[in-house]
């Protein structure tokens, strides 16, 4: 260790060479029979690299106290597996990540709530999963009763919420457990207009509290309006780093010349795969479909 | 740092990769650590069992008695076959069995079923199979009330000091279901084949314990199958049902030198499943 030896480190977020691979071998849904099928195929073959694939590869980021960073990129760059990972849902395949204090981390609110049990039930278990003390909580429940404001249905199981009320008990129960380090992934498109202006207030607050503050979203209006600084990340690595509208117009940037390219090989392929469908003569393959992604070994 | 706090202020994650010998410790001061949410998970368990029913967690008394009378029907009508007080004698083995068979399988569901909150939240995931077995625990408990009525009622002259064993029988059979259980849990995450599987393991395995018949019929079972004897005899269940039943229905000690060896086994058995499940556990919120 090179730094900070003795005391506390200065950063509330410091990640270091982080690197997180998923093994497509066990991803998918397995059951006894792939997986033997699948370890003798790959038998006696050195390593494992083509059935391996890294959501996130040499990511170096620290944060301070009082900063919120807004993480954009397209689907699938990696977001919500830096999140995952900064939570430690994920453990690292390479690198560190170290964070000074508690994380709170509903990352896709309500999701995890149990179905059967009450609204109040619920946030009595989370908090036990969290490791909240138990009188504390107490205290906490009452606090995010009133802020999710759902009225009657806190005493009903979950499963009679609607899609908007569940969030915004998951909203209410990760933005009041008092975070140091608060993740929070494309929470605030959901609720209606009162909910989502309360629920921005409270994030201002959180930040005004020093707190640091990691949002993945993609709604850029946001990243401008909340965050001191974003990330762009594409395909699992940082593309760029810096002030929220510099990032945001690269991103942009960077969207139109992919849709462009999209649209570029979508005519392309439609145009290959009518003309092989026609010389074929086989018309059971429709027209546009990615018929070269098939593998001719099967 | 106090190891029995609750939750870490802050923490340091890497692709660093712990001992095995530091594994059997680490999940001992998470269970102690999380004592309160084990016990909160396994109270949402119990409610969420009584909740869809008329008739609530009366079935936890209901179950094992009706149970209990569908085998006495079935071995004492169609197969006629005649035990004293043959109700007893089953049921003696039946509770345990019960409590067995329902862990087992709860507990193979216990991580995969929580994969939602698995991908949001940190937290030790051996609480999960944990508050399973504290459900069974508690299951068996009220089970234990209809064995109560059932002697006072029924058969006040089989009441025995030898009742008082039952803890100490259902302590050896706790440490093996928890072993199981746990190797289970963990494997369920990665093959689903665990549970479709579990569940003819199970049946077969009830048919080859001492529950409808008692430890004479395998003794004379033996003379003509050997090897169906030493598979009986191999089975831990062999010695957990006998010793209940010798508690229960015979008004005899334990077969104590049984249920040590199976202590000892299920010990073993505890450290290899506690070491294979924490090996697992970074891999769940990426698989599931």
């Amino acid at each position: 260790m090179d730094r900070q030896v003795s005391g506390v480190s200065r950063y509330a977020v410091d990640v270091q060479g982080l690197g997180v691979r998923y093994s497509l071998r066990l991803t998918k849904k397995n059951t006894l029979r792939n997986s033997i099928r699948n370890t003798l195929a790959t038998f006696g073959r050195k390593g494992d690299k083509d059935r391996a694939f890294w959501a996130l590869k040499d990511v170096n980021f620290r944060m301070v106290r009082g900063e919120s960073l807004a993480v954009i990129g397209p689907n699938g760059a990696g977001k919500s597996t830096l999140l995952q990972a900064l939570a430690g849902i994920i453990t690292p395949s390479e690198g560190s990540i170290e964070v000074q204090g508690h994380v709170s981390s509903l990352l896709m609110l309500g999701a995890g709530f149990d179905q059967e049990l009450t609204g109040r039930d619920n946030i009595t278990l989370v908090g036990a999963f969290m490791g909240i003390p138990h009188r504390e909580m107490d205290e906490r429940a009452v606090r995010m009763i009133e802020f999710a404001d759902i009225g009657q249905f806190i005493d009903a199981p979950v499963k009679t919420y609607s899609s908007g009320m569940r969030a915004r008990l998951g909203f209410a129960i990760a933005t009041n457990v008092d975070p140091d380090v608060l993740l929070l992934d494309e929470v605030l498109a959901t609720g209606d207009q009162v909910f989502r202006e309360k629920s921005m207030a409270r994030v201002h607050e959180l930040a005004r509290a020093a707190k640091a503050i990691v949002l993945v979203t993609h709604d850029m209006n946001w990243v401008s309006e909340f965050c001191n600084r974003a990330m762009l990340i594409e395909e699992g690595r940082i593309v760029a780093e810096g002030q929220p509208a510099e990032v945001v117009r690269l991103h942009q940037a960077h969207a139109e010349a992919t849709r462009a390219r999209k649209l570029a090989e979508a005519a392309a392929l439609l145009g290959t795969s009518v003309d092989a469908a026609i010389g074929v003569g086989a018309g059971s393959v429709p027209a546009g479909l990615p018929t070269s992604g098939r593998s001719p070994k099967r | 740092m106090d190891m029995t706090q609750e939750r870490p202020p802050s923490y340091r994650t890497s692709s660093a990769r712990k001992g095995i010998l530091s594994l059997v410790p680490e999940a001992a001061r998470e269970i102690r650590g999380r004592r309160r949410l084990i016990r909160y998970l396994s109270q949402a368990e119990l409610k969420k069992k009584g909740t869809d029913t008329f008739f609530g967690n009366v079935w936890w008394v209901l179950d094992p008695l009706l149970q209990m009378a569908v085998y006495v029907l079935l071995v004492t009508v169609i197969f006629a076959r005649s035990q004293p007080a043959y109700p007893l004698f089953i049921f003696a083995a039946i509770l345990p069995w019960k409590w067995f068979t329902t862990i087992t399988t709860d507990s193979i569901a216990s991580v995969s079923g929580q994969d939602k909150l698995i991908k949001q939240l940190q937290f030790p995931k051996i609480v999960l199979p944990a508050a399973t077995m504290i459900t069974g625990v508690t299951e068996f408990a009220f089970g234990l009330i209809p064995l109560g009525g059932m002697l006072l009622l029924m058969y006040p002259d089989r009441i025995h000091i030898t009742l008082l064993w039952i803890p100490v029988i259902a302590a050896v059979q706790f440490t093996f279901s928890f072993g199981f259980g746990l190797i289970l849990a963990g494997l369920n995450v990665f093959f689903r084949d665990v549970g479709n599987l579990a569940r003819h393991v199970l049946r077969l395995w009830f048919y080859l314990s001492p529950a409808l018949y008692g430890e004479d019929t395998v003794l004379s079972l033996g003379k003509s199958h050997p090897t169906i004897e030493h598979v009986m005899m191999l089975n831990p269940f062999y010695a957990i049902l006998n010793s209940y039943r010798n508690v229960v229905y015979y008004g005899t000690p334990p077969d104590f030198v049984g249920l040590g060896i199976v202590m000892g086994g299920s010990l073993v058995l505890l450290v290899f499943a506690t070491v294979i499940f924490k090996r697992l556990e970074p891999a769940f919120a990426k698989i599931l």
